[in-house]
């Protein structure tokens, strides 16, 4: 029986791996920091969410945005900022990437903070970033039948 | 009845809400209860909502228990880690708590103790998987326990947040990870849940799990604005704020006003129940609720 938990996360690091963790994390750094605000998780999920980093959420939601939201999106906690995931609803209709919001994303492993998301994901540790979407409306719609049909 | 019996029939389920109080006093939630009982099927114990301390929601859950009414023990992500979280819910179960909502919380910073850290180690839609995980007898750790819990999880919606759509995509996720029951934030505005509920009956959501949404009875014009102001994912129709402050008894006119709303909410197509939430104001439910005309088979 599978849990939740991203159980690959177990997998050990050697001590080489983890130099080239620190290797890889220091380019991942110079790219993902400037540009997404990159909060080093580890576990990077940015391809789901429409190139924008959910961990600029004061919650870290990795599921969609709080019950807080307000009235135009705007944060519970910062309520002159947007909601993150407000704004990453609004890039994904743009983008065609609406269907992967549906994907639930497993705990997150706080034990891979800090280390390189590339590395994590060629290791397979975490899941393979999503390059391409198509038809992302057809799968939106067949996502929503399909759980229909499975009821309870 | 158990709420679970309710909610897998297609009984009309009424859920109210106790807040806990500040303080050691257990009497404060018997006096409370007592203004539920025999109203309503089961009653949410708060985890020390919008971030302040208060009395457990477990404990208070016990103290439900103890008085004879079924209670629907709140959690939240905010103050526990995963490892607190599991070892609260077996604790939980085994006092005969049945029943648990899932909950991310408000963040720490809107309460009375801004500078304390908030946990986050799961979000709830992953604490719900997470009590379904354990429903199957298994801890997140992969172990197999001995005796596994059977709670009936619950989770909640904004359908007032915006956008939209990702409100449902979320609702969906949830049900998708196990929640049985689904309690929305209080309706101050039609409109907008009754195209929300259009939305979640084309989706098919309402099969899969009791909508039951939220009524909350108030008894100014200021609770309304002070709502709006404070309260984060409310959304207030200017309507009711008119209506309350045009009012020459508030207090008449609000008892009016939670009944109107459950009335349209009854007869909306796809809600299985409601959530009622008299904050400040429990003894006016034996009211309400008969004006209403719900009675609760015991």
């Amino acid at each position: 029986m599978a849990t939740d938990s991203a159980t690959q996360s177990r997998q050990p690091m050697g001590a080489g791996e983890r130099k080239l963790s620190r290797l890889l994390l220091v380019v991942e750094d110079i790219i993902k920091v400037p540009l997404f605000r990159c909060q080093r998780c580890g576990e990077c999920i940015l391809s789901s969410t429409a190139f924008i980093c959910s961990q600029n959420c004061p919650k870290r939601m990795r599921n969609g945005p709080c019950g807080g939201t307000g009235e135009g999106g705007s944060c519970e906690v910062f309520p002159d900022r947007k909601c993150v995931w407000y704004r990453i609803y609004v890039r994904s209709e743009q983008l065609h990437r609406v269907s992967l919001l549906f994907n639930r994303m497993k705990s997150h492993s706080w034990n891979l903070e800090g280390t390189s998301s590339w590395l994590n994901a060629f290791r397979k540790r975490t899941e393979a970033p999503v390059v391409f979407v198509r038809n992302d409306r057809q799968r939106v719609k067949d996502i929503i039948s399909d759980d229909a049909a499975r009821k309870g | 009845m158990t709420l679970r019996e309710k909610v897998e029939s297609n009984h009309f389920v009424v859920c109210g809400e106790l807040r806990p109080p500040q303080s050691c006093n257990g009497d404060r939630i018997r006096d409370k209860a007592r203004h539920f009982k025999g109203y309503v099927d089961a009653l949410n114990t708060t985890d020390n909502q919008t971030a302040i301390v208060r009395l457990s929601s477990i404990a208070s859950a016990k103290i439900l228990l103890e008085e004879g009414i079924e209670p629907i023990m709140q959690m939240t992500c905010r103050d526990r880690n995963r490892l607190a979280m599991q070892s609260d819910l077996l604790g939980a179960a085994a006092l005969g708590i049945r029943n648990v909502l899932c909950l991310t919380g408000d963040h720490q910073s809107i309460g009375d103790q801004p500078e304390a850290r908030g946990v986050f180690d799961l979000d709830s839609v992953q604490l719900i998987a997470g009590v379904a995980t354990m429903n199957s007898g298994f801890l997140l750790s992969g172990r197999e326990m001995k005796k596994a819990p059977e709670f009936l999880i619950g989770a909640a919606a904004n359908p007032f947040g915006e956008p939209f759509e990702m409100r449902l995509i979320r609702l969906q996720k949830k049900i998708a990870a196990g929640a049985h029951f689904i309690q929305t934030q209080p309706v101050f505005d039609l409109g907008v849940f009754t195209r929300w509920m259009e939305r979640v009956v084309d989706m098919g959501l309402h099969e899969r799990a009791a909508i039951l949404a939220g009524v909350m009875p108030v008894r100014s014009a200021k609770t309304l604005l002070w709502m709006k102001e404070r309260v984060p994912g409310t959304r207030i129709g200017v309507e009711y704020v008119d209506r309350m402050s045009h009012a020459h008894d508030p207090e008449q006119e609000g008892v009016t006003m939670a009944v109107e709303m459950i009335q349209a909410l009854k007869a909306m197509r796809g809600v299985r129940g409601i959530h009622f939430m008299p904050v400040m104001w429990e003894s006016i439910t034996p009211t309400i609720m008969t004006e209403a005309g719900l009675h609760v088979a015991q």
